[in-house]
């Protein structure tokens, strides 16, 4: 058997078989701005800076653990949680039973910005997408008959994170689970809500101390605890390529090392439990690198440190699959798209994973899509054997080669980052958010010119979708939970409650401990909602500000004739009315998910529309008296988080009351198909779901106001 | 809702209803002809009702905490029962023509306030300047009953010596530390500031506003002040601390006594009124100097003789004028 290794003997037949064409013109740019070739070869590997590595060793580049896969499967952890705390802890129990090794909880809105489910500012998110939970009463029902002590628990939370920890504490104490065992994980990653979700509730210098104190109280009181989990996943669902979520994420990660090493902690006490969770998207190859090359820059970043501990160095991440690759149009090939990015994960080498359901674009999973979800890792984890082999990639020419390029990529960025003062200073600066709203913009231009293929969405569309059915939340929801409330405020000692809330607001001024503070206020049966107003009275509650860029659209479509159209139309409208059309653009209820208006508001504007954009987290009262001051021709009310059924009637009859019932509403983001009539027959005039191409919808939007 | 005649807008813009003062804003905004002509008629019938406001003009870089700074101020008035109006002008693309009005995000509770009306306008391709609108805009707000009226511009280009010529009070925002000592603040915004606030004076932050304002303050002595009775001050505020920035209030009420009291108050008052009136002759000179047809056909060749230097640019722009 003869061996050509001569690359020049390559490219000569390379080129004849591309018939003319240059070699270069294989050659693509990715995302992250990451030249690939069409081939790579051994030569590739000389730059690599890790090629002996091993794994369980530094720079743990291979992973964490010596054995992986081969010793211990990754661990199958679905996020869930099912409006009530009956209904989510019936879910859990199932899912144990069916092979899930640990459980992981979502919380509603409403908690996560530390409202009570009474509160006139969460009408239509209570129980929308997670459980609702107002008192450790709420927390006992969610963990009832699950034993505490063995269950590792995730708990997806940032803002309330003080109520809802606390509340797991006495929860489990009250099972007779004492604090030092219990295993688990809180998210806890208040830097990345300012980036993206919004879901906080005070300014980051006090949410840092927060975290601090959790830190601090943690690795005395609960050693086998994740104290926070440091999260790219929001990022790169608000448009983050792998660079930009691997650079922001890590660099956040040591913000919070910093700022516990500053309260006087020793790095080796927490920074073992600090852990992370990235996004997992279709990109298969960059994001199996991305994890490969953040375990690398993370033992870099934390040698800084001097850690005795190698534990200190290592970075163990939890993933979860892409929502945003999974599409509304032809919905069964998610599960394709899910099982393409389950593998990515585990060839990456992730500690646990969440697969999505198939229905997640449309809306709350059911309990079919969530089995397929699940059954999708145990397929690969059960049926393909990849589990017997370590780091099966490395060695691989271009993923090594990939790895090195992500890691290079975001040295760049932390030397960006460092310069502004870190991580906390750089995010008051906007330079992330708006990083990461120029990727998002660039890629929506890009699927909306078929640049980017979405198999249904821009490409083998389907001509008749069928119906799916998605999981409902009703609005007795809040009754319930408000009954429940009223219960409990009656049965309390309220004296206690007030001398331990009046504590916690003195601990809050002072330097005391503020989950010791909670723990107690929260067995006294205080509130959620009362917990966080007993800091907010020192704190204050965290008012965002919002940057927004332009001109990113129109630049990726460069001289479109779909966006001269556009702005001729706007333009015509402008010569037949006196004014551009302006549209007011609202999130309304208590889900900050804005990076989707944001490329809305920054397209429009594009289009040469004038676009107003509400402050966050508004009731449709606002939001109508927004609309009639400004006097624009049409609402655009963007949601994610199922509140429209509700929200959407309220703005409508808010703007009725007003006298501004010409005033058109259009609904964007995550509505379920079979919502629309309801939708429509409330007021709204266009619905445009996930998929839907941004120039499309300012065409459907200019014909419903008449242009 | 499009009606055409000026009484339904003075009736609703007098009886204070949101929403008339906003399609009266409409109309005062629009580029049509028509609109125009009705929008004067209704200007006419409401301006014996304006007038009774105290104009606040805010200017300062992006980044120094305007809206942050209204936001603070704004609530603390409309909570002492003040019906107050914010008009803000915001830069449209001259690509697109299309602009983002971002501002409210950052006036959360003030936008939600019952006694606060806000209104971003884009800059556009407006006829007759941003400074026209905003000013008959502020007259529909005094009408309508808004004693405090606060115009908030970009302090990077024209607009806001324009603001400064329509306001009682025109107040420069700036912040310690950031580098240039004026910040891009042109020297003829400070020329015609009323007082400069230090903005962002708290925490960590307030050692060093404290040594700006000292160093602001010695910077003023070379302006020669606007008004002889009035040496602009250089303030201290804050937006996050609670009434931060009332100091700021209360110079711009002390600075209205004075005036008041040295007849200053009313002759600015004149002379920002005859100030408008020219700035309009000169527009619409302008406009039609551009629409006349006999000069229209004039330009090409004149231009032309100018580029081949065949004659001057002074004799040429003679000849044009000549003609009109």
């Amino acid at each position: 058997m003869s061996q050509n290794s001569d690359i020049n003997a390559w490219k000569e037949l390379a080129t004849k078989q591309l018939r003319g064409k240059p070699l270069e013109a294989l050659d693509k740019n990715t995302t992250e701005g990451i030249k690939t070739k069409p081939l790579y070869t051994a030569e590739d590997l000389e730059k690599i800076e890790f090629l002996n590595a091993l794994p369980g060793f530094e720079p743990f580049v291979r992973g964490p653990m010596a054995t992986m896969y081969a010793g211990r499967p990754w661990t199958i952890r679905q996020y869930a949680g099912f409006s009530t705390a009956k209904e989510s802890n019936a879910f859990y129990r199932k899912n144990l039973a069916a092979g899930q090794k640990g459980l992981s909880v979502a919380f509603d809105l409403a908690t996560h910005r530390g409202y009570d489910s009474d509160h006139p500012r969460v009408t239509g998110d209570v129980g929308k997408a997670g459980v609702a939970i107002d008192s450790v009463e709420d927390m006992k029902i969610l963990f009832d008959q699950i034993p505490l002590d063995k269950m590792s628990v995730s708990m997806t939370m940032n803002g309330a994170v003080l109520p809802i920890l606390a509340g797991y504490i006495v929860a489990a104490e009250e099972q007779g689970v004492s604090q030092e065992k219990l295993r688990g994980t809180i998210q806890n990653d208040i830097l990345k809500e300012y980036l993206t979700r919004n879901t906080y509730i005070y300014p980051p210098v006090q949410s840092m101390r927060i975290v601090s104190d959790i830190i601090g109280y943690c690795s005395e009181n609960m050693p086998l605890f994740n104290t926070v989990s440091i999260s790219g996943y929001h990022m790169m669902e608000a448009g983050a390529d792998s660079v930009l979520q691997t650079a922001f994420t890590l660099a956040d990660g040591l913000e919070y090392v910093k700022t516990a090493i500053d309260a006087g902690l020793d790095i080796d006490k927490f920074a073992p439990r600090l852990s992370f969770f990235f996004g997992i998207g279709m990109d298969f190859f960059m994001n199996i690198a991305m994890l490969r090359a953040a375990r690398f820059l993370w033992s870099e970043l934390m040698d800084q440190f001097n850690p005795e501990n190698p534990k200190s160095k290592m970075l163990r991440t939890h993933c979860q699959t892409s929502g945003w690759s999974l599409t509304l149009q032809d919905p069964y090939n998610n599960i394709i798209r899910t099982t393409l990015e389950c593998m990515s994960a585990v060839l990456g080498g992730t500690q646990s994973l969440h697969t999505n359901s198939f229905d997640e674009a449309v809306g709350l999973p059911t309990e079919t899509s969530a089995r397929v979800a699940r059954n999708t890792q145990i397929v690969v984890q059960e049926e393909t054997n990849i589990c017997n082999v370590v780091d099966p990639l490395a060695g691989s020419y271009y993923v090594e080669t990939l790895t090195q390029n992500i890691i290079d990529e975001v040295r760049k960025i932390f030397k960006e980052i460092e310069d502004l003062g870190g991580m906390a200073k750089a995010i008051e600066t906007g330079m992330p958010k708006m990083r990461i709203e120029e990727v998002a913009a660039k890629r929506q231009a890009r699927i909306d010119q078929g640049k980017d293929v979405i198999v249904g969405v821009n490409k083998y569309q389907l001509e008749n979708e069928p119906p799916l059915d998605v999981l409902e939340v009703s609005d007795e929801i809040r009754t319930e939970q408000i009954e429940r409330l009223t219960q409990i405020k009656k049965d309390r000692d309220s004296k206690a409650v007030k001398k331990a809330l009046d504590d916690l607001t003195k601990a809050a001024e002072t330097n005391g401990n503020l989950l010791a503070a909670s723990i107690v206020a929260v067995r006294a049966r205080a509130t959620v909602g009362e917990v966080s107003d007993a800091m907010e009275k020192v704190f204050g509650r965290f008012v965002a500000t919002t940057q927004c860029i332009s001109g990113v659209y129109a630049a990726e479509c460069g001289d479109s004739e779909i966006l001269a159209s556009l702005r001729k139309r706007t333009e015509d409208f402008e010569k037949k009315t006196g004014r551009r059309p302006r549209i007011l653009l609202t999130k309304m209820g208590q889900d900050g998910h804005d990076s989707g208006v944001k490329v809305i508001a920054s397209s429009y504007a594009d289009f040469g529309f004038d676009v107003d954009i509400s402050p966050m987290f508004q009731t449709p009262e606002e939001a109508a008296k927004m609309a009639v001051e400004n006097d624009v021709h049409v609402v655009g009310v963007s949601s994610l988080a199922a509140g429209h059924k509700t929200l959407v009637p309220g703005l409508v009859a808010a703007l009725k009351k007003e006298g501004a019932e010409d005033i058109k509403v259009v609904v964007g983001g995550i509505i379920p198909p079979k919502d629309y009539d309801e939708l429509r027959k409330a007021g709204a005039v266009e619905i445009f779901g996930p998929g839907t191409v941004v120039t499309d919808s300012a065409n459907k939007t200019l014909n419903a106001i008449g242009a | 809702m499009d009606y055409k005649e000026p009484d339904f807008y003075i009736k609703g813009v007098l009886e204070g209803k949101r929403r008339i003062i906003a399609k009266a804003i409409t109309l005062v905004e629009s580029s049509l002809p028509g609109h125009r002509a009705l929008a004067s008629k209704v200007i006419d019938g409401i301006i014996s009702h304006s007038g009774n406001s105290v104009r606040l003009g805010i200017t300062g870089v992006p980044g120094v905490g305007k809206s942050t700074f209204i936001e603070n101020l704004g609530l603390d008035l409309a909570d002492e029962g003040h019906k107050v109006a914010v008009l803000a002008v915001d830069p449209s693309s001259k690509r697109s023509g299309g602009s983002i009005l971002g501002d409210k995000t950052r006036m959360e509770k003030l936008a939600a306030h019952e006694n606060a009306f806000i209104r971003p306008s884009p800059s556009g391709a407006t006829l007759g300047g941003v400074a026209s609108k905003t000013r008959e805009i502020m007259l529909i707000c005094e009408a309508a009953g808004y004693d405090v009226v606060l115009v908030e511009t970009v302090g990077v280009g024209q607009s806001e010596i324009s603001v400064a010529t329509m306001v009682d009070f025109f107040l420069v925002l700036m912040i310690a530390g950031a580098g240039d000592e004026l910040q891009g603040i042109k020297k003829g915004v400070l020329e015609v500031a009323d007082a400069i606030a230090i903005n962002k004076a708290d925490g960590d932050n307030a050692e060093r506003a404290e040594k700006a304002r000292h160093e602001f303050a010695l910077a003023m002595h070379f302006l020669s002040p606007v008004s002889p009775s009035w040496n602009p001050p250089v303030l201290k505020c804050s937006s996050v601390i609670e009434k931060g920035t009332m100091k700021v209030w209360e110079t711009v009420l002390e600075h209205r006594k004075k005036m008041k009291q040295t007849g200053e108050f009313d002759e600015k008052r004149r002379s920002q009124a005859l100030e408008w009136m020219w700035t309009l002759v000169y527009e619409g000179l302008k406009l039609r100097f551009n629409e006349n047809r006999r000069i229209a056909e004039k330009i090409p060749e004149i231009t032309a003789k100018v580029e081949r230097e065949v004659i001057s640019p002074t004799a040429a722009a003679g000849e044009l004028l000549s003609c009109f």
